[in-house]
């Protein structure tokens, strides 16, 4: 479902494409729940949806992306806790934001 | 009744020498007898008119409350053989009961001192007419009982929403309450606030008497808020609507993400809750303006987060179709 792509052009960009699966999307819930936990960490997290880039980190940039159920948003993640971030990120929206069907 | 059963448990036991004291002036209370058993408790603030009490009927007999004789209650004892009156009266006082008063000044019935003292119970008498005494000292009895804490924190006005500012020493609550005044809010309480819950479970907040309308500002000592920001600037009491806890924002990394119906409990009544992080930068005095009138807008039905996830919710299902 997911698919990671580390670039081998020397950048340490770490990129992943997820998929938002819970019914109600990116609604203000699980923006705020990713959004704080983006902010925990030190490195830059970017998402890019349809031309659209905003940072993980922003709860309005999260909202502004309408991502209904099953939209792909493409991670870039760059920085040293590069790779927790991105399996924390992972993980959380693969529990669906803990919503229920 | 609802209201007043969900905080009883913790309402303050009320002596018959604090109702005494409370009613002095307010209610023209007089002791008769019994000085020295004014120490009862009254664990009811209602009064009762012990008129089925003193027909004999004793079953539900609300005997934990102040028992107020007036023109009916003289009367029907007057009406009543001696030996009989004796007997009931008795079998009223038996029950412990916590006072007796005598209303509209009637002459005291004679033997009832006795009886009292017999059951040590105090007798007072009043010169009020039966249903003002009961209708006032009803309310003086809750007043009383009202349950009440001091809770470390500074209380403000802002545009007529009631803020408790919390934090721990040092953060700067008294700093946040000093930009709040410079913009032209009022400040009732610095640091150390009284909080009561009225009779509605309403929780109304002031300041401790002592300290009334200082501040201390770290550095600068004492200052005396309405000789330097004018008298508009303080205010002696205002409802608690609305809780702002301070907090460094290192310490809110780990915490969960900000729950927009968080309450914290204060007599028992909940509060709404917004933490706010302070960290270098951060206009605190702003987002506590702000986070004041958010909560003003929610009291008026519009809670715009509410709002924007409903709409959103909304074009993201519109879309997927």
């Amino acid at each position: 479902m997911t698919n990671r792509t580390t670039p081998d052009d020397g950048s340490s960009v770490l990129s992943r494409e997820l998929i938002i699966e819970n019914v109600l999307g990116l609604h203000a819930r699980p923006a705020a729940m990713l959004a704080k936990l983006a902010s925990r960490f030190d490195c830059d997290i970017s998402i890019k949806k349809d031309g659209a880039e905003v940072s993980a980190k922003s709860l309005m940039g999260l909202l502004s992306l309408e991502a209904a159920r099953g939209t792909k948003l493409l991670f870039s993640v760059d920085g040293p806790d590069a790779e927790q971030a991105i399996d924390e990120i992972t993980r959380l929206i693969e529990s669906k934001f803990g919503e229920n069907e | 009744m609802q209201g007043q059963r969900k905080y009883r448990g913790n309402s303050k036991s009320v002596s018959v020498s604090d109702f005494f004291g409370a009613g002095q002036d307010a209610l023209g209370l007089e002791i008769v007898s019994g000085q020295d058993e004014m120490g009862r408790t009254i664990s009811e603030p209602a009064m009762n008119r012990p008129g089925l009490a003193l027909s004999g009927f004793l079953q539900y007999f609300a005997h934990r409350r102040v028992q107020v004789l007036g023109h009916a209650e003289n009367a029907y004892l007057l009406s009543l053989d001696e030996a009989t009156r004796v007997e009931r009266i008795r079998k009223m006082l038996e029950c412990r009961v916590p006072c007796v008063v005598i209303t509209r000044n009637r002459k005291i019935i004679s033997g009832i001192t006795e009886l009292a003292n017999e059951s040590r119970t105090p007798v007072l008498k009043s010169g009020m007419i039966t249903g003002d005494f009961v209708n006032r000292a009803t309310i003086i009895m809750e007043d009383l009982q009202t349950p009440v804490m001091k809770i470390q924190g500074t209380m403000m006005d802002i545009l007529g929403v009631g803020v408790l500012i919390m934090c721990a020493p040092g953060i700067g609550k008294s700093e946040t309450a000093m930009a709040l005044l410079r913009r032209g809010h009022s400040l009732v309480s610095d640091d150390l606030t009284d909080l009561k819950m009225d009779s509605s479970g309403v929780v109304i907040a002031s300041c401790p008497t002592g300290i009334r309308y200082h501040m201390e500002l770290h550095g600068l000592g004492i200052i005396h808020v309405p000789s330097i920001f004018g008298v508009a600037s303080v205010r002696g009491r205002k409802t608690l609507d609305l809780v702002i806890k301070l907090a460094r924002a290192e310490t809110l990394r780990d915490a969960g993400p900000d729950d927009p119906n968080a309450v914290v409990a204060m007599l028992g009544s909940s509060v709404t809750c917004v933490t706010i992080p302070v960290a270098p930068g951060r206009d605190i005095a702003g987002l506590v303006e702000i986070a004041a009138l958010d909560q003003k807008l929610k009291k008026l039905g519009h809670d715009a987060a509410k709002e924007l996830d409903e709409k959103l919710i909304k074009r993201m299902s519109e879309g997927r179709d």
